[in-house]
């Protein structure tokens, strides 16, 4: 630094300008304003950032432990879960139940059929069982077994489908029809015919169904009998019995109809409809079960907070263009204030 | 106010700032009006060098204690000295006032380079230092009150006027070039 540059700082300092007086009661004057409380906002983030990731591994951990609960299937433990869902059946407008097992690996007893519905109802059940064999030899044993089964129970094979491809392994697919009384017998024998890997359960309520078209057929057969009468009667102008003789005829059809329908409402009610799948290993994959309570809470939280972190990363791209625009805005405005100051 | 030579005022101010800024970082926080006494001076003297106006910078002075006094709570003496702290905000409340200044002399069509300026910087400062301080632009005249008056240190003036130290030393060395430049032309 220069000798001149010295003087010149020199100069400055010696003669810098002071506050006025008023200036300083105004300044000194403030101590005595009450002051508002605020928040640090610094200290907030801190305490609120942490705070919020707490939450979110808490909320993990509590998904983890309401989720994981008690194993869905283990058929030696008889335990089953089942979820209900109000609808309407295809055709017949009743309330359908399902009720689905999963069975373990390791399982080589049969599932008892759960008891779904009410039995007093027609109702109609539909169930779908995955039964696992040793070899091929078994295979074709069992599904023999099968047919006999439903036979023996009062009902019968409408398809079987028998299939061993080179490899080893095969599979046969039937679709069984039995009584709907017998039906928990027959699931129960036929889940005894090997491993039974998954049985799904599905019984719709057709008992409404049946009810109206038991009402309409009444009333059909009521018109009829009112037509019959009036065609039988006093003499009637031609022009209006023809009418009547098609009101009739349309009548009849319609209540053939109705007939046909309550035919196949009593049907589906009476007989219940079971898939059965029965296959070798290598066919039928086993659903794994291998977890303990820990293993499935611990799947359970990292899947929500994975979950989670889908949202954050959402929310990221969603934010990130804003925070694009106020960094621009930020660096917008520095320089304008270096412009400002530099004129 | 009486001032003394050159080299008892800078003694005096030095021995101010020393004991003004040492002491509150020590240990727990000082009180407001303690910061206000002690640095009412240094923060006048910036406004006063920024904007070229005295009466403005009294204005934008208390305006800066009452932001400060505001935000007094959130004040970290671990992260700077109270002196940087009250320039920041200084600095801020400057600012929108140039800004102010700037769109109130575009309506008028008078452009800030056309109004020179007329106030003094210092108290009793020569006729040629005014001058040249006159020339200087806002920029340059709070560099050199922030390092030569207020006496802050590279790093901090350079936080306080958002740049690094590089170009805080550069801006310096120029300014003070400059002024020096201007008094040797009025000695020949």
């Amino acid at each position: 630094m220069s000798a001149s540059e010295l003087t010149v700082e020199r100069l400055l300092r010696a003669h810098a300008p002071h506050a006025p007086e008023t200036l300083r009661e105004r300044v000194l004057a403030l101590e005595s304003v009450p002051q508002r409380r605020n928040t640090p906002s610094r200290r907030l983030v801190l305490v609120a950032l942490p705070a919020a990731l707490a939450i979110a591994v808490l909320a993990a951990v509590v998904h983890g432990v309401v989720g994981s609960g008690s194993p869905r299937a283990v058929p030696g433990a008889k335990s089953f879960s089942s979820q209900t869902q109000g609808g309407v059946s295809v055709g017949s407008g009743g309330a359908t139940v399902r009720s689905s097992v999963h069975a373990s690996a390791d399982s080589t007893q049969a599932l008892t059929a759960p008891s779904v519905g009410a039995p007093a109802r027609l109702q109609h059940t539909d169930a779908s069982l995955q039964v696992r064999v040793g070899d091929v030899d078994a295979l074709a044993a069992a599904t023999s077994r099968a047919t006999r089964i439903a036979t023996s129970l009062g009902g019968y094979a409408q398809s079987v489908d028998y299939r061993t491809p080179n490899g080893g392994g095969g599979a046969s697919y039937l679709e069984l029809r039995v009584p709907a009384q017998n039906v928990k017998t027959a699931i129960a024998q036929l889940g005894a015919l090997g491993t039974l890997v998954s049985q799904e359960l599905s019984v719709t309520d057709l008992q409404q169904a049946f009810r109206t078209q038991s009402e309409q057929i009444a009333q059909l057969r009521r018109r009829v009998a009112a037509l019959h009468a009036a065609l039988a009667g006093v003499s009637l102008p031609e022009a209006q019995k023809v009418l009547l003789q098609i009101r009739l005829a349309e009548s009849k059809r319609a209540l053939a109809q109705r007939l046909n329908a309550r035919k196949g409402t009593i049907s589906a009610g009476t007989t219940a409809q079971i898939s059965l799948v029965i296959g070798t290993e290598k066919a039928i994959a086993p659903v794994a079960h291998h977890q303990g309570r820990l293993g499935r809470m611990m799947h359970s939280a990292v899947g929500f907070l994975a979950l989670e972190g889908i949202i954050l990363l959402y929310a990221l791209i969603v934010i990130s263009p804003l925070a694009l625009l106020a960094a621009a805005v930020w660096a917008w405005r520095r320089r304008s204030v270096e412009r400002l100051l530099a004129a | 106010m009486t001032i003394g030579g050159p080299g008892a005022v800078s003694k005096d101010v030095n021995a101010a700032l020393t004991s003004l800024d040492a002491a509150p970082l020590v240990g727990g926080r000082p009180a407001f009006a303690e910061i206000a006494a002690s640095q009412l001076d240094a923060v006048y003297r910036y406004l006063v060098y920024l904007t070229g106006d005295r009466a403005a910078a009294e204005d934008l002075t208390a305006e800066t204690f009452e932001k400060a006094f505001r935000t007094w709570r959130r004040f970290d003496p671990r992260r700077g000295s109270p002196r940087t702290w009250l320039c920041r905000i200084a600095r801020s409340v400057a600012v929108d006032w140039f800004r102010a200044e700037t769109r109130r002399r575009r309506r008028e069509e008078t452009y800030s380079r056309d109004v020179p300026l007329s106030e003094e910087f210092g108290d009793g400062l020569p006729g040629p230092l005014e001058d040249a301080l006159r020339e200087l632009s806002p920029a340059e005249r709070e560099v050199v009150a922030l390092r030569v008056l207020l006496e802050l240190d590279g790093p901090s003036a350079a936080r306080v006027l958002g740049i690094s130290q590089t170009a805080c030393s550069t801006r310096l060395s120029r300014a003070l070039r400059r002024l020096e430049e201007r008094m040797n032309d009025v000695r020949e």
